[in-house]
């Protein structure tokens, strides 16, 4: 066992990434599913952190945890898939 | 010796984070589960940063760090305050769930 | 509860807090129903009932024969990192050695994409304009794309809004979002210099217009930003985009002169065209966002 530290953490992280992108698509549950896509998204910004590409990471963690949420979950509401919501 | 300190105050924040994980695992209503979920966001993020803060370099390093502390400790509150704002207003049976009737 | 647990099935039970719960056996019996019955459930077959037996061994077939075939890819590829791939060659080389020189930047990532590539940055900054124009042909609210119930809700969240001022999240946003909005400022100007960039900067610019305008209604926000605001910054963005790259592809190729110094490296005002060209990525990636964010809640800006 002469692996490094930070290659571990990665495989871990790349663990986590697949049962997220799998649980994303799993799911019926559409709420569950949006958060879950926010989890990926910072896992993927902390590989892109550990691939050396910080340029990435800003942008991943930007786009894909904040704003992509706020948009699906307002395309949520809009399509009122949302539960227990005034639309119900 | 610094090193050593450091260690030491990341491995409990991370002990902190690790309870708080159990804590949203274990309990099953909301409001339980925000004061689960603040107790990573507030105490083990404080005791990972100042860890980090012992291991810095200069005082741009510390300084950059208080910020983000800060920016969690505004943002974080808010956020649960909003979470329970909302559970409060759309949840039916709320005063019997909290209340215990 | 009246027989004896081991040890682990105490402590398993803990962790999965069912002790916590007075009537802990009808509340796990409750809840696991629906669990169990939903593995064995059969999926609908109403739609598929002709072939569902073709169409199940096809689907694992298919994925199957997907999964192997990217499986064989991914083992043939070259170990990252390694020096002989076939991604090292002269035109890395080149970046890395001449980079600094010819385009006066520290952060390679900004001089390839502002000044070697500048051509598919120009693509992309379009490709955003172009979503947005087709979000705003899709769900602007106009005369023909109106109905009750929506003008009833957008009508309900404007009392809501102004219902309660001075809210705790409305506190927390006026000083949050000028701290968040600086920040995205001070990456798209250390784009050249620093990680981040106009891509970046913009959309954590994006993000704090978005939190003031979730948290202060549009309103407040239509004071500063218009449609008018977005149809003149991101097309004053794209036309200063063009005619620099233009200038300087003119000058390079005819060898005429009259360069645009490059400074010295390091400093802020340095590298040429890529300061200007990082602002104006980041000014359209700005608008676009709070573009998307308004038009899907209220249909127009």
């Amino acid at each position: 066992m002469n692996m490094e530290l930070s290659t571990i953490i990665q495989m871990v992280l790349v663990v986590f990434l697949i049962a997220s992108a799998i649980g994303v698509s799993v799911t019926r549950n559409l709420f569950l599913a949006v958060i879950v896509f926010m989890g990926y998204s910072s896992i993927m910004a902390i590989i892109w952190v550990f691939l050396e590409s910080p340029d990435l990471a800003i942008t991943e963690a930007a786009v894909g945890a904040g704003v992509d949420s706020v948009l699906f979950f307002l395309t949520l509401k809009k399509v009122h898939a949302l539960k227990g919501t005034r639309e119900g | 010796m610094r090193e050593i300190i450091a260690a030491i105050f990341i491995i409990a924040g991370i002990l902190v984070f690790i309870v708080a994980l159990l804590g949203i695992y274990r309990l099953k209503y909301v409001m339980n589960r925000m004061h689960a979920a603040a107790l990573g966001d507030t105490m083990g993020l404080g005791l990972v940063t100042i860890g980090l803060m012992i291991l810095g370099k200069d005082v741009f390093h510390v300084a950059k760090y208080i910020l983000i502390v800060l920016f969690f400790w505004m943002s974080s509150p808010i956020a649960s305050h909003m979470i329970g704002k909302v559970e409060m207003l759309t949840n039916k049976d709320y005063d019997e769930r909290v209340h215990g009737k | 509860m009246n027989e004896k647990k081991t040890f682990w099935q105490h402590l398993q039970a803990w962790v999965n807090g069912e002790e916590a719960i007075l009537h802990a056996d009808e509340y796990i019996k409750k809840r696991e129903q629906p669990h169990q019955k939903r593995w064995i459930k059969k999926p609908n077959m109403q739609r598929i009932k002709e072939n569902k037996g073709l169409y199940w061994f096809l689907c694992v077939l298919v994925s199957l024969v997907f999964i192997t075939i990217m499986l064989l890819v991914v083992s043939h590829l070259p170990t990252f990192g390694q020096p002989i791939n076939p991604t090292n060659n002269e035109v890395m080389e080149r970046y890395l050695e001449k980079g600094i020189e010819e385009t006066g930047a520290i952060n390679f990532v900004a001089g390839m994409i502002l000044d070697y590539r500048a051509f598919d940055t120009f693509g992309e900054s379009n490709v955003l304009f172009l979503a947005v124009i087709s979000v705003l042909i899709l769900l602007k609210r106009d005369k023909k794309n109106i109905n009750a119930r929506e003008d009833r809700e957008t009508e309900e969240d404007e009392r809501f809004d102004r219902s309660d001022h001075k809210s705790i999240l409305k506190i927390g946003a006026k000083y949050l979002s000028p701290v968040v909005i600086l920040y995205g400022i001070y990456v798209v100007l250390n784009g050249h210099l620093s990680p981040g960039g106009g891509f970046s900067g913009g959309s954590i610019i994006g993000a704090g217009l978005i939190l003031y305008a979730a948290a202060n209604g549009h309103e407040a926000m239509r004071r500063f930003f218009t449609f008018k605001t977005f149809t003149l910054i991101s097309v004053g963005c794209l036309l200063t985009y063009c005619g620099c790259k233009s200038y300087s592809f003119f000058t390079g190729a005819n060898h005429v002169g009259y360069e645009i110094p490059k400074g010295i490296p390091g400093n802020i005002l340095s590298s040429g065209f890529i300061l200007p060209l990082n602002i104006c990525v980041g000014l359209i990636v700005a608008c676009t966002m709070y573009g998307f964010y308004a038009l899907f809640t209220k249909g127009d800006m």
